[in-house]
């Protein structure tokens, strides 16, 4: 594969990551990103993201919600109308 | 008599269906951190996510009879619970979402990264380098920032880790494109992440 640029390296980048890339493909990104920061650092954020935004939205049951829930069924299923 | 915590969500749900009470109340317990959790991901507030976990399981209640236990129950109510909080979102009268496009990567006319390389170092240690508090709301924004075209895939996907096959089945949409719309997200998300460190070194 003729050189690649850091353009041409983020189109692939999830499938790179993903272990899915034909050999000449993965060979061609590692060989710009050997001399690249610029990727390197791109691919290191982009790879945190999932996992940051996975944590930041990890939100458990309000306290008051499960009972709230129950009162809602409850109420539906008296009125006839679950 | 069996204890209800060892019986199969499957057969609970064939027992609710036949109108067991304790059986359905079994699954609620079971499921409805994980259900909250999904709808906060996908609504992006917790007032849209209450409604959402009503409705979810208001439907399951409903469906329990045509539920065949062809699928796990837990896919199922998954799907349920998709379509609950997609209804929601359209339902509502939204402000507009404010686009993140402009955080998408930016290329010089080589086809090389733009020069931000103050922005891209710092980008990479984003969860070092923010504020925990402050990185986790800011990440609650930016998700709730992603027009719904990319969040829904971004958000069953990535933090609910479905199969790409799993999320293009639920959203009716081809392999390819989730994939394409999950790279999509995570550009944009990155870009906003990124540039919040950027902004403050």
């Amino acid at each position: 594969m003729p050189d690649l640029t850091c353009r041409d390296g983020v189109e692939m980048l999830m499938d790179y990551l993903e272990g899915t890339l034909r050999p000449p493909e993965r060979e061609a990104i590692e060989a710009h990103v050997t001399g690249c920061p610029r990727c390197v650092a791109f691919i290191e954020s982009y790879r945190r993201t999932p996992s940051i935004l996975r944590a930041a939205t990890a939100e458990a049951l309000p306290a008051d919600l499960a009972r709230s829930l129950r009162r809602f069924l409850a109420a539906r299923r008296a009125s006839g109308d679950a | 008599m069996l204890p209800v915590a060892v019986i199969a969500d499957e057969d609970l749900a064939a027992r609710a269906a036949a109108g067991d009470a304790d059986a359905f109340e079994a699954l609620v317990s079971r499921h409805e951190a994980r259900v909250y959790r999904l709808a906060y991901r996908l609504t992006g507030s917790d007032a849209d996510a209450r409604d959402v976990l009503q409705d979810a399981f208001l439907a399951a209640y409903r469906g329990l009879a045509s539920f065949r236990g062809a699928a796990r129950f837990s896919t199922w109510l998954h799907r349920i619970t998709t379509n609950a909080a997609l209804m929601h979102r359209r339902a509502r009268q939204r402000r507009p979402a404010e686009s993140l496009e402009e955080f998408l990567p930016r290329f010089d006319a080589d086809g090389q990264h733009a020069p931000e390389v103050a922005e891209l170092r710092a980008a990479s240690r984003a969860d070092d380098l923010l504020d925990e508090k402050l990185l986790a709301a800011e990440a609650r924004a930016a998700l709730a920032r992603l027009p719904d075209l990319y969040r829904e895939v971004f958000v069953l996907r990535d933090l609910e880790e479905l199969d790409t096959s799993e999320v293009a089945s639920l959203l009716h949409l081809d392999a390819a494109t989730v994939r394409q719309r999950v790279h999509r997200a995570r550009l944009m998300l990155r870009g906003y992440l990124s540039h919040l460190v950027g902004a403050r070194t």
